[in-house]
């Protein structure tokens, strides 16, 4: 009787739990009205056709933890904006960017509350683009590509649902690339610290040649090659996934087996600590201890070790990083995106504009506090930029990242954690001797086929 | 045995009662529980009885349960029917199809072998080893509550300072390999970090410390309830102080034995701190050391991509594997309790 009484009670619930489903699960939207992302919007705010419209009204403005730096320099901008724009007002959100920020992201886009404009990076772009959350800026306003470095500009760009390529970002400011060396280190292996070499495989053989000297007691670079993939892999020209990104193609390119050989062969003789293989650890620390010759690649890292370590900083040497068969680096910058949802759209878009035209930009890249290169044609041509003096690290790294961002472009492969961490597992495999690099390089294709089939 | 007839006693001031289960007294004990005001005939506390007071009291914790509790189970159940994404738009319902991609997936095989070895190693050690821990601070000697306070710090340590502490003792070079180097025991490091066989026991060794303190408190006030007298008497009897650990000590904490044993169990095969921190974000080398929450955070929770449908039929997996390892525990405990 008891049990009984159980199963029917157990299949109650389920029978509710199934109908609430139902309710939830059945989306879809009223005929006539236009929607993104399942959110009802504005007509103008999708499709083809220039969005026009007054600008006035409030918008709100997302960055991520920059009002305790930048307070003064983002709250002149709103300022100014408003000025020029009576009857506009901005509110400026800073999200504190801790780990849960991406989530927070996701709840406001389901939610049909994404901030009208807001800062995200490449792979929140990646996804919001997907979802169809973001303006359609190159439709919006064509006009709005100008400013930008026209390499950039042209690359930054990300897939909708049906894998076209649509303009939903601005490029705001980036990084850049360069190598960095402990000179003394490398000329122990007798290698020239100003001859940085023009391909990846010939950086690793200058790690090999580090191995051999260094016998232990120091080493070229760390192991795990989560920080190399798929970066290295852009660098030498290698489609890691095909044009409208649901396969993965890097297992047909024969030089991605080469690449996962050549990391296996340093990892054995020596040229990383074992203990790096799947550590989260950067070079920062232990280059900044003289116990790795190359350190990190970003030039902010140029400026850590000379706060934190003056003796290393001396050795310290710059480098073009390899432009290999691409040309030219690469580097996924910040962008800013408008929210297809928004209210106030033509608002937020000349909010966007304003916020990353050449005059602002360059006014933040001058910031001392900050190491970053801008990405309008104007700024880079600023004498910051251009005539830099000084022949310290630091100073070679600005001019260096200056010079590349002329004809750098924003195309990274975007990889989801998922497939990002199914390929290095299995490179990680072939380093320690467990698996033969083509075995390696085929498995690895094999299971990020199987995750971009499911959608990851 | 002749059984006795219980005549119905009549409460001075109570009104007649019907027949039971006849319709007009079923209306009026209903119309009596829900009128305010107190009970017809009654005095004292039992006037404001009612019946759903205890509901009442009870609403705030039901309520939670229920919201955090009952519904995200639920909810789990549910997606996992489903090719839920966060930013997909609306969830298909696709039957049983996670359920089978899960028996095929190599990787969820080698997680679930991960958590139950965890388990198995862990729970046996760890209801062992603080018993043993509270037997030895139990006794009441000068500076006992140093090694008390000693024994319980690492419980109060955040696990990833514990964590950061440990990677920092097994690095190649470490504290454990420098000092193993320089007393001549070994030439090369020992790989605690690069070896998914040596993160996994490293992991496991990092929860087993990490736990003693906790469960020798729980240990110390079950052995409060121990009689000394049967010590006293086992030991004027010639029983040795082994014998008397296991006679007399193990059968008494056998409760908080048991509790101990099935928190740990649970605790083992949820484990995700330790392998993140040892193993990195990928489990180990080759992701060797994923347990089952690992994997579930790989393929479900990451909030752009994640695919909330298989991470849902992983967690409902991993749900019925401890709760099919609690019940076999508790029947294996019952059989030879009987």
């Amino acid at each position: 009787m008891r049990a009984r009484r159980l199963t029917g009670t157990v299949a109650g619930v389920i029978a509710l739990a199934l109908t609430a489903a139902g309710c939830g699960l059945s989306g879809g939207s009223d005929s006539g009205e236009a929607t993104a992302g399942g959110c009802k919007v504005d007509k103008a705010n999708v499709g083809s056709g220039k969005l026009s419209g007054e600008v006035k009204g409030k918008i709100t403005f997302q960055t991520t933890n920059l009002k305790k730096d930048f307070g003064g320099f983002f709250n002149g901008v709103i300022k100014a904006f408003e000025k020029a724009h009576p009857g506009a007002s901005v509110k400026w959100i800073d999200d504190p960017g801790d780990n849960t920020f991406t989530q927070r992201t996701v709840a406001d886009a389901q939610a049909c509350t994404l901030p009208d404009v807001l800062n995200v990076n490449s792979e929140t772009a990646t996804a919001l683009t997907k979802a169809g959350y973001l303006l359609d800026l190159g439709v919006k306003d064509p006009d709005s590509a100008k400013p930008f470095v026209p390499a950039f500009w042209k690359s930054s760009t990300m897939k909708d649902s049906s894998g076209a390529s649509v303009h939903t970002v601005f490029p705001w400011y980036t990084g850049g690339i360069v190598l960095t060396y402990n000179t003394d280190l490398l000329k122990k292996a007798g290698i020239d610290p100003a001859q940085p070499p023009k391909t990846i495989f010939g950086l690793f053989a200058d790690y090999e040649k580090i191995a051999k000297s260094a016998q232990g007691k120091y080493y070229a670079t760390m192991a795990n090659p989560v920080w190399r993939i798929p970066a290295d892999w852009d660098q030498m020209n290698i489609r890691t996934l095909s044009a409208d990104g649901k396969s993965a193609t890097f297992a047909d390119d024969p030089r991605t087996t080469q690449w996962v050989a050549w990391m296996a062969k340093l990892y054995k003789e020596g040229a990383m600590p074992k203990d790096s293989l799947s550590s989260s650890n950067d070079p920062s620390t232990p280059y900044s201890q003289g116990k790795v010759a190359y350190g990190s690649t970003n030039p902010s890292f140029v400026r850590f070790v000379k706060q934190n370590s003056p003796s290393v900083y001396a050795k310290t040497g710059v480098g073009q990083q390899p432009f290999d068969a691409l040309g030219h680096t690469t580097g996924a910058p910040q962008y800013i995106s408008v929210a297809a949802t928004s209210k106030n759209a033509p608002t937020a878009l000349a909010f966007a504009e304003f916020l990353t035209n050449a005059e602002n930009q360059t006014a933040w890249c001058k910031d001392p506090n900050v190491v970053i290169f801008p990405t309008t044609t104007a700024s880079l041509d600023d004498p910051f930029f251009q005539n830099v003096t000084g022949d310290d690290p630091f100073a070679e790294a600005r001019k260096l990242v200056a010079e590349q961002l002329k004809t750098a472009t924003a195309y990274q492969t975007n990889l989801s954690p998922a497939v990002q961490n199914a390929i290095v597992s299995q490179v990680q495999l072939a380093m320690q001797g467990k698996k033969s690099p083509e075995q390696a390089v085929k498995d690895a294709q094999e299971k990020a086929d199987e995750l971009l089939k499911q959608g990851s | 045995m002749a059984t006795q007839t219980v005549k119905p006693v009549s409460v001075p001031g109570a009104e007649p009662t019907s027949a039971p289960g006849t319709a007009p007294s079923r209306l009026r004990r209903l119309a009596r529980a829900l009128l305010p005001g107190p009970a017809p005939g009654a005095n004292g506390a039992a006037l404001y009885r009612r019946w759903w007071l205890p509901w009442l009291w009870t609403a705030p914790a039901l309520v939670c349960a229920a919201v955090f509790g009952v519904f995200p189970f639920l909810n789990t159940v549910l997606l996992s029917f489903t090719d839920a994404k966060p930013l997909g738009g609306a969830a298909n319902f696709v039957g049983l199809s996670n359920y089978t991609r899960m028996l095929d997936d190599s990787d969820f095989w080698l997680a679930t072998r991960n958590s139950v070895l965890y388990a198995l190693i862990v729970v046996p050690l760890m209801v062992l080893l603080p018993l043993m821990l509270a037997v030895l601070v139990e006794k009441k000697l000068p500076g006992i509550g140093f090694f008390r306070s000693a024994f319980y710090t690492p419980v109060l340590a955040s696990s990833v300072v514990v964590g950061l502490s440990w990677q920092w003792l097994l690095a190649d070079d470490g504290l454990i390999n420098t000092w193993l180097q320089k007393a001549h025991l070994i030439r090369h490091a020992i790989p605690f970090l690069s070896d998914s066989w040596l993160i996994l026991f490293c992991a496991m060794g990092l929860t087993l410390w990490k736990g003693l303190g906790w469960y020798m408190i729980f240990y110390l006030a079950a052995l409060g309830n121990v009689p000394r007298e049967l010590h006293e008497a086992a030991a004027m009897d010639g029983a040795g102080a082994i014998r008397r650990f296991w006679h007399i000590t193990v059968p008494g904490v056998r409760q908080a034995m048991m509790l101990v044993g099935t928190l740990t169990g649970i605790g083992s095969l949820r484990v995700f701190t330790e392998i993140f921190m040892l193993g990195s974000y990928t489990g180990g080398p080759g992701g060797a050391d994923r347990t089952l929450p690992f994997y579930i955070r790989d393929v479900g929770l990451d909030p752009l991509t994640g695919n909330a449908g298989y991470g849902s039929a992983v967690s409902v997996a991993l749900f019925l594997l401890t709760l099919g390892l609690t019940l076999l525990a508790q029947r294996l405990t019952k059989e030879d309790e009987s």
